[in-house]
Parts: C-alpha cells; sequence; structure tokens
C-alpha cells in the first residue's frame, strides 16, 4: 500500500555558535519543539531518521539517531541514520517519508543537528592517500578550497553571461535583508553592494560577505499518515514531491572535490539537484513555475542567481534580471530563501535540509512571522551534497 | 632529486609534465586522474587504457585563492596565488595552478601550456613538484 504523508510539526533551533551546547541537546531542543508544534509526544514517534555526519556526536560512529532514543526515550523504535554530507538532511526526510508512505509507520521523525568544526571542514580520518581520493589530491596538487571552486563557476558566469559584480553582491544583500526577519538567522544584520564588495576577497571574485561559513544549528520535522494530520488540528501540509539523486554523465559542474571533468554537451550543470528537482516536479505533478517559494542551497551568492537556471526555472541568465527586478524577493515572482538562506544561517551540514523544509512548512501555514511570502501554496526545497548527492522536497498547503 | 606531489598524477619527460590520465576506448571518453573504469551509462565495454593527456589548453575560468588552504595543503613562502579550469580537448576540463600570469591580467579563453613547478622543499624526498599552466605565449 501507498499513503499520503503530511508535515506534522516542524522546529529548530537557532543557528550561531553554540560552544556550551553538545550536539545531542541541540537535537533533543529541535525534536522536542517539532513534537509540541505537532501536539505529540515521544510515546506517539514510532521511527527516528538522523541525517548523520562524523563531525561530532552520534557515538562516535554517526549514530545520532540511536544516541537520542538512548538519551530520552528507549522505546524500541527502528533508528535510521542515513550519509549525504550536506544533502543527508533531505535523504533523511525521504527516507521518513518512505517508511510512511510504505504504510508501516504513521509517526516517523526526522532530525538534522550540527555542531561545525572551526574554519575549513577536514578530511574525514582513516581516508586514502592517493590519487584514488579526490579529496586528497585538490589539497596536495593545487590546495583548492570550496570557495575557489564556486569561483571559478562565478568567473565562468560573469564572462558568459556578463553578470556584473554588483549584481552578484546584490544576491547577498537580498539573502540578508530576507534574514532581518526571522529570528533562527545567525546573520541578521541588513547589509549593502558597497558593504559586501569592501569586505575581504576570498577567491575572486567572491568576497566574505557572498559565500556561506559554518555554523551550529538543529532542525527536525515530525511527519505522519493523514488519519495523524488530522488529529494536530493544524492546517494541513502535505508532501507532494520528494526525492534524492545522483549526478549524470558529463555534468559540466566544477564537482567539490574532483579535480576534472569529462564534460558531455546537453547534460544539466549540477545534475545531482536537477535530477532530484525534476523527479520531484514530476511526483507533484507541477512544474518550477507553480512553485511560489524556494528554499535553495546558497553555498555562494553565485547559487542564487545560476541554480534557478540550471533547474529550469528560467532561462540562463535571467537570474541576473529576476534579482534586479526584485522578483526573487519576499513579494517577487519567485521569492527565492525567505529564511536567508546559507549565507545569512552559515552551514550546519547535515542540519541544513531539514531546516529548509522547517521553513517552507512555516512559509505555506502563514506563519513565517517576519519573512512571510503571501499567499504561499507551494514550496520547494532544493540541496545539495559532496559525493553528488541531490535532494529535492516539494511541499503543498 | 625531486619527487611529484602525489604517484600516478603526472609523469616527467625531461623537465616537460605529462598529466596521466585514462581513456575508454569503446566509447572514447577521457579521465583524469586516472579512473578505476569508464563512467560512461551507456558505454557496456568499459574498456580502459592509461592515457598520456595533451599537453595544451585553453582556459576556461579561474580564481586568485586569497586565503592560506589548510595545511594538506603544502607549499614554501606562501603567497596568494591563480587556480584555472583548463579545456584539454575531448571535453576533458583539469583544473591546476596557474604560472606566470599577473592576477589582473588573467584571461579567459588564453591558451596555456603544461609546465611543472616545485611547491616546497622535502627533507627525505626533495624538491616536491607540482603541475600548473602557463601562458603558451609570454606576455
Amino acid at each position: 500500500m501507498t499513503q499520503p504523508v503530511y508535515v506534522l510539526g516542524a522546529g529548530a533551533h537557532p543557528w550561531g555558535k553554540w560552544p556550551d551546547k553538545p550536539q545531542l541537546q541541540l537535537a533533543l531542543e529541535a525534536i522536542d519543539l517539532a513534537l509540541a508544534d505537532a501536539g505529540l509526544g515521544w510515546p506517539d514517534v514510532q521511527g527516528l531518521v538522523a541525517a548523520s555526519s562524523r563531525f561530532e556526536g552520534g557515538m562516535g560512529w554517526g549514530l545520532h539517531a540511536n544516541e537520542i532514543v538512548q538519551a530520552v526515550a528507549e522505546q524500541g523504535i527502528p533508528c535510521v541514520n542515513v550519509g549525504g554530507a550536506c544533502a543527508a538532511g533531505a535523504i533523511a526526510f525521504h527516507t521518513a517519508h518512505a517508511m510512511i508512505a510504505s504504510g508501516e509507520h504513521e509517526v516517523v521523525c526526522v532530525i538534522g543537528a550540527e555542531r561545525m568544526p572551526k574554519g575549513f571542514i577536514p578530511r574525514p580520518p582513516g581516508s586514502q592517500d592517493d590519487i584514488s581520493d579526490s579529496d586528497y589530491l585538490r589539497w596536495v596538487a593545487m590546495g583548492a578550497t570550496n570557495p575557489a571552486y564556486w569561483a571559478i563557476e562565478a568567473q565562468r558566469r560573469m564572462h558568459e553571461l556578463g553578470t556584473s559584480k554588483e549584481t552578484l553582491a546584490r544576491a547577498a544583500v537580498l539573502m540578508r535583508r530576507n534574514a532581518a526577519g526571522n529570528r533562527l538567522a545567525r546573520f541578521r544584520k541588513e547589509t549593502t553592494v558597497d558593504e559586501v564588495l569592501a569586505s575581504p576577497m576570498v577567491a575572486d571574485p567572491l568576497h566574505l560577505l557572498q559565500i556561506c561559513p559554518v555554523s551550529d544549528g538543529a532542525a527536525a520535522i515530525i511527519l505522519g499518515s493523514e488519519a495523524w494530520m488530522k488529529r494536530t488540528g493544524r492546517p494541513a501540509v502535505a508532501v507532494a514531491g520528494c526525492a534524492i539523486a545522483t549526478g549524470s554523465f558529463g555534468d559540466p559542474g566544477r564537482r567539490i572535490p574532483t579535480i576534472a571533468s569529462s564534460v558531455r554537451a546537453g547534460v544539466t550543470h549540477t545534475s545531482e539537484v536537477g535530477n532530484a528537482v525534476a523527479r520531484a516536479c514530476a511526483m507533484a505533478g507541477i512544474g518550477p513555475e507553480d512553485v511560489n517559494v524556494l528554499e535553495m542551497a546558497d553555498n555562494t551568492a553565485w547559487h542564487i542567481l545560476a541554480w534557478p537556471e540550471q533547474f529550469g526555472f528560467y532561462e540562463a541568465g535571467k537570474g541576473d534580471w529576476m534579482l534586479e527586478r526584485g522578483e526573487l524577493d519576499i513579494g517577487g515572482t519567485l521569492p527565492i530563501n525567505p529564511s536567508g538562506g546559507f549565507l545569512s544561517f552559515g552551514e550546519a551540514t547535515t542540519a541544513q535540509a531539514v531546516l529548509q523544509i522547517c521553513e517552507l512548512t512555516w512559509q505555506l501555514r502563514g506563519q513565517a512571522e517576519g519573512h512571510q511570502v503571501p499567499g504561499a501554496r507551494i514550496g520547494m526545497s532544493a540541496v545539495l551534497g559532496l559525493g553528488a548527492n541531490g535532494g529535492s522536497v516539494i511541499l503543498k498547503a | 632529486m625531486s619527487a611529484m606531489v602525489a604517484d600516478g598524477l603526472f609523469a616527467l619527460h625531461g623537465d616537460e609534465p605529462r598529466l596521466i590520465g585514462t581513456r575508454c576506448t569503446a566509447c572514447d571518453t577521457v579521465y583524469f586522474p586516472q579512473a578505476p573504469s569508464c563512467r560512461n551509462p551507456d558505454c557496456r565495454e568499459k574498456t580502459i587504457e592509461r592515457a598520456v593527456l595533451p599537453t595544451r589548453g585553453i582556459l576556461v575560468s579561474y580564481t586568485v585563492q586569497r586565503y592560506q588552504p589548510p595545511s594538506l595543503f603544502r607549499i614554501d613562502d606562501w603567497q596568494p596565488y591563480a587556480i584555472g579550469l583548463v579545456d584539454l580537448g575531448d571535453g576533458l576540463e583539469v583544473m591546476g595552478m596557474l604560472s606566470g600570469f599577473a592576477f589582473d591580467g588573467i584571461a579567459i579563453r588564453t591558451p596555456v601550456r603544461l609546465v611543472a613547478e616545485p611547491l616546497y622543499a622535502d627533507a627525505e624526498r626533495g624538491l616536491v613538484l607540482t603541475y600548473k599552466f602557463a601562458p603558451e605565449i609570454e606576455p
């Protein structure tokens, strides 16, 4: 059997640097908020899916879900821990969705919680130091940081499509303006084009304020069947589409951490996300033109301009025009990241995609206080993870 | 005495470096670095062989890295440096450090050639070389 799946509750701990809170506590606070939002308690939860990393916590092996139930609810429920780097939250959501859609469970919790190491994200222990590991080569042969990859994309866009440095700065300004109204965001001070361009150059043409830093944060979603949705008394938010994907052969994207690509004509850029978006749309029976609000991974200002073009929202080069005309603003035709996005939150890797879905839930319920997209009925998330992982979720009010 | 940053990445013919990749003889796709298999989903044979890659290409894009990368990247006398993306033909685009460019004079579409230059001196291995791309015609 298959059954429809609904978001019953959403909860998130504010993003920031929280040196005094262990990752477990961040996770528990987010889950408590999500359960309270759904009007449920731990005894109602029939399964827990955690987006897991090995940065911290999770009993040292990424067993985050197990750590959580052993801390607060030893009730025999299945725990699933999924990897997927920065897309892990979307993969955890996809797993939880399947656990309910299949009819096996009625209420499942999704959690992503992360405390990030300081500075650059390190290589995981136990990696191979030879040419079979791109994440070794990119460091020893050329020292290519993540911003260097994004900068190469942005530079190419400026060359091909004539994107100006001011437009690229304006994308960061928009994210900060949106975040000013969101109490969960870490960077809530509005900025200007001049300020962005005056911030230190990290990797030309990208300045510090155009690149997402790392943060600590946690987000949780309670998914449930229709019967359980009706018990909450909340406006229904249905999971209309939900897909995960990997990349296509010949993708022209400069994929971190590889040092070369074998490019074929006509293949979608960042195809792992494009493939997920296309499948989520097919499942929901909608096209990009039907989306009222898009929460997407803006690791840099370049992503804000490029991603909607790559995934078929409009043609290549139109992103600049959309941004300049205010069409990507909260009141525009395609509001992007009313939350403030990664640029205003900083990235708490595994928690990020879960937070995107929390944000969409609040938007569709009309609860996005301070940054509400008027009349939003259909919301989409899009996220990318290392290893060519893509995820996309479509919610409908 | 000199050594290379990683075994199997490139080879030296005298002073001239050659990138070592993989070619699928069935579908003609070229990979860098050496690949354990052809990745083309439409290619059934996946018959691969070692391939010496072209030493000349066209600059597709670039950046200047202004902050020092983490310590896994070893370099003597660190200074900001440029990284380029170079089209070597047959759809293969390779990233590498740039050499011999002024930061304000890097232009997309510039013809470049492969060179080998030292990154650092190691007590046991001697001068450790990496590959870089330099302008084809000195400005």
